[in-house]
């Protein structure tokens, strides 16, 4: 079923966020850090303010609370007393227009005595090494051991050990972060995309003292978030420019700024040592794992709690160790991004699987197959039972009967020139929701009216997937109707209950869910009543239910008590990807020639949707493979643009084949379960694995460029 | 100049033909994604052609017949973007349209390679290109 507002997307009427014009409207622009880190001595606005056409110009002291988060480690609003990143916000400007408005930003002096740089996460926990926050450098750590790893070592038959690292991904939605904020008798409306409305109005609030409820977030139409519209300061920035030039204030990045200051995917430095026995059964798994944060907190330490978690992927593990710590640097702050720790850890674990099936002789799927967890196991880290409607085997026979993988040897042989061929499989696995412990929780509203017609209000909010008509579609299944007679509204926050953040995999599983608990109370009502009129006569027509998302029952070797500090998940989906591809065997040039996607996606409400969703997660999984990595040197980036930060064309993205391996997710709405975020992780691995099958070079490093690969071949 | 047939009158020459139609005319279809030239998602078409509108000086189209996405009239392509479900954010769906209207008129049958190198120039991040080019090739039938 396409997306509602597809049929006005296609003749570009739809109005984004960035699109909206008002009467008297004003522009935006932002002063931004020149330098990677440096104490703020001065910051001269007399010049900017006297410009023809501005409005208003503010610094950190002219917002109330100039703080983006609770904490001092969220970094502020606006930087007042220290830059800690090239790009990082220290004035704002409103004015006439667009051109005037980032005239005025360049106009304002900031003097900056320059401090050392700490460029390296290896090293920024040293003594020596300068203090970006009083606390020191450790953004946080997450450490949990399953039993005697070193001794499981020491026994196993086969120990492979990988030193890997993955780069920073940058989002590149196409549309930059922007919107409008509009003040009227003390209550703010700002349109602007977001994934997380409740969270960006409590910030708005914050900074600005005033009443959550006096803050409205219209958080869409957004183009692309990706998890970047989940830390975005943009609501905060526009919110406060508006009050303090009482008018209208438009605002959007340019996508030089995104890719100075948007988040991006934390760069992981990763070892793992694997140990299996002789005949192939999994021994343990020890992973250490230092994540980039940047220069504040944002996702980091819940970043690592998927991280631990996934690190034993979805495999039966006897014992198994993670140690991970995310650093504070003067490199881009990182955040949320699809995936969310997983594609590091997974790039670790699955090439160190296949290095083991090389040693041990055996094949990749088979080694897979005689290990991976089936539904109900235990988890291989922390001991918990897993849901039933785990389907790692029937996903993995999947991939592995498509014709790329069975046939890949004739394909092989068939390989012409200096264009050598490999195949490569990897799997992975990743939870749904926010896991156990921290309080998960989805809302729906309903009304009806006289003549059966229903309106629902329901969040998480769409961001490109289309999950509104996925409400529409659960809607009409419990209530046996035409979803064409059911309104749904999202990313309305005056309108929609609070119900948390389109991530974590958990729109589809949460929402669908409190949408099904919403719709069995009005059909439970409309039963009893004998019809619609007569609720709306008895002024019984609204209904709202809430759905929290279940904790695990048994959390295995967790202490109770700290169920939240690790979070794990009792319902998880999972995929596994064959990638063809082809490689210069003197110019280290890949060609990607066929990528199969398998996954275990429950059941497929909207099949072109979920397809939609898989199609698109391994195309950025292959541009974090191959192309993509957000680059710095000495804290001042490199990769500026699109011109030299390169993402997946049309000519990049080959052929994909989505395998919806389909079975009902026992406590899933209509049996569904999230997906979207699985699809990117065994991108990677796979894509390494098919190199390693055409030139013998297993990659340690994403992304695999030609430069890198060469150099392994050498 | 002419815009989706109407003819029009520019106030400011050295403007982007990218605000002029935005901006002063109020077509919001093209949107501008990076505005130097690399995603394609402000791309309009000037006397047939496919050009980035933000690289454009409305005075390099003076002359030009200029076609937005709300001028086009393949509804056959749109109707197979909308069905396909080809359409996840949209944002780069205008530029995406325009180009492979452009595409069409060139190859009216056109392979898998041709559909992948027309839109080549139009980056999308959410759909992995692979239900936009079952959509073109679904058009083109
Ligand atoms: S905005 Fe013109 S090509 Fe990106
Ligand atoms: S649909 Fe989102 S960028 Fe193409």
């Amino acid at each position: 079923m396409p997306a509602e507002q597809a049929r006005e997307i296609v003749v570009g009427t739809l109005e984004y966020v960035t699109d909206l014009r008002f009467p008297g409207m004003l522009h935006g622009a932002v002063t931004r850090s020149a330098i990677p880190h440096g104490r703020i001595v001065a910051i001269d606005t007399t010049k900017a303010a006297a410009m023809p056409g501005v409005r208003a110009v503010l610094i950190g002291a002219d917002v109330p609370c100039n703080r983006l988060g609770p904490a001092d480690v969220d970094g502020p609003v606006l930087a007042d007393q220290r830059v800690r990143q090239v790009g990082e916000a220290i004035a704002l400007v409103a004015a006439v227009d667009e051109g005037t408005a980032r005239r005025a930003a360049e106009a304002v002096v900031v003097t900056v005595e320059p401090l050392p740089v700490v460029a390296d996460p290896r090293t920024a926990l040293s003594p020596e090494v300068p203090k970006l926050h009083e606390g020191g450098n450790l953004a946080g750590r997450i450490g949990f051991a399953s039993g005697d790893v070193e001794a499981a070592l020491a026994a196993a038959d086969v120990v492979v050990e990988r030193v890997v690292g993955t780069g920073a991904q940058e989002h590149v939605a196409i549309e930059p972060p922007g919107g409008v904020a509009l003040w009227e008798a003390g209550q703010v409306t700002i349109w602007c995309g977001s994934q997380n409305p409740g969270l960006h109005r409590r910030k708005v609030a914050r900074a600005l003292n005033v009443e959550i409820d006096d803050v409205r977030l219209v958080a869409g139409p957004v183009g692309g978030a990706f998890g970047a519209r989940n830390d975005d300061p943009m609501p905060v920035f526009l919110a406060v420019l508006a009050k303090a030039a009482g008018a209208p204030v438009h605002m959007r990045m340019t996508r030089e700024e995104v890719m100075a200051a948007g988040p991006k995917r934390h760069p992981f430095h990763t070892t793992v040592r694997v140990g299996f026995t002789e005949d192939g059964d999994l021994a343990a798994s020890d992973m250490t794992a230092l994540a980039d944060t940047g220069p504040y907190v944002t996702s980091g330490p819940n970043v690592l709690k998927t991280s631990a978690e996934m690190s034993v992927g979805p495999y039966r593990m006897p014992v198994a160790r993670f140690d991970g710590r995310v650093v504070y640097t003067n490199n881009a702050n990182a955040g949320a991004f699809r995936g969310y720790g997983v594609p590091q850890v997974a790039f670790a674990l699955e090439t160190a699987i296949d290095e083991a099936a090389a040693r041990l002789g055996m094949d990749p799927v088979e080694l897979r197959m005689r290990n991976l967890l089936r539904g109900g196991d235990r988890h291989g880290l922390y001991g918990h039972a897993v849901t039933p409607g785990l389907r790692a085997a029937e996903t993995l026979a999947a991939a592995a009967a498509d014709e790329w993988w069975v046939s890949r040897r004739e394909w092989q042989r068939a390989a012409r020139g200096p264009w050598r061929r490999g195949t490569g499989i990897a799997m992975a696995v990743k939870g749904v929701g926010l896991g156990s412990g921290r309080g998960d929780a989805a809302r729906a509203r309903l009304i009806c009216d006289i003549n059966g017609h229903v309106r629902i209000w329901a969040g998480p909010n769409h961001t490109g997937q289309a999950i509104d008509v996925a409400y529409r579609q659960i809607a009409a299944d419990v209530l046996g109707m035409d979803p064409a007679r059911i309104t749904v509204t999202v990313g309305d926050s005056q309108l929609v209950p609070e119900s948390g953040a389109t991530a974590a995999s958990r729109s589809m599983y949460a929402g669908g869910s409190a949408v099904a608990a919403v719709c069995e109370r009005y059909k439970a009502a409309l039963a009893e009543a004998g019809g619609p009129a007569r609720l709306v006569e008895l002024g019984r027509a609204e209904f709202e239910a809430t759905f929290h998302l279940p904790d695990v029952a048994d959390p295995g070797l967790i202490p109770p008590k700290r169920l939240g500090d690790h979070a794990p998940h009792l319902v998880y989906g999972c995929s596994a990807q064959v990638v063809r591809l082809e490689v210069h065997e003197l110019t280290g040039e890949i060609r990607v020639a066929g990528v199969v996607c398998a996954v275990d996606c429950g059941r497929a409400i909207n099949p072109g949707a979920v397809i939609g969703q898989a199609e698109g997660g391994v195309a950025q999984g292959l541009g974090f493979a191959l192309m993509e990595e957000h680059r710095l040197d000495g804290g001042r980036p490199l990769t500026t643009s699109l011109e030299n930060y390169l993402i997946p064309t049309a000519r990049d993205v080959p052929e994909i084949r989505t395998l919806l391996v389909e079975g009902d997710e026992p406590t899933g709405p209509m049996g569904a379960k999230g997906m979207s975020e699985v699809v990117i992780v065994p991108t990677g691995p796979a894509v390494a694995a098919a190199v390693a099958d055409a030139v013998g070079v297993r990659p340690a490093r994403l992304p695999i460029t030609p430069e890198r690969l060469l150099e392994g071949l050498r | 100049m002419k815009v989706n047939g109407v003819p029009v009158t520019p106030p400011d020459p050295d403007a982007r033909l990218l605000d002029y139609l935005r901006d002063d005319l109020g077509l919001i279809g093209a949107k501008e994604g990076c505005g130097m030239g690399e995603c394609g998602s402000c791309t309009v078409l000037m006397d047939g052609v496919p050009v980035c509108s933000c690289l454009v000086l409305v005075c390099q189209a003076e002359d030009a017949d200029v076609t937005t996405v709300e001028g086009l009239r393949r509804t056959a392509l749109q109707e197979a973007f909308v069905t396909g479900q080809a359409v996840q954010c949209g944002f780069c769906i205008a530029g995406m349209v325009v180009s492979a209207s452009a595409l069409l008129a060139e190859h009216p049958d056109p392979t898998d390679e041709q559909i992948r190198a027309g839109l080549e120039g139009n980056l999308c991040r959410c759909t992995g290109y692979g239900a936009i080019v079952r959509a073109v090739r679904e058009a083109a039938r």
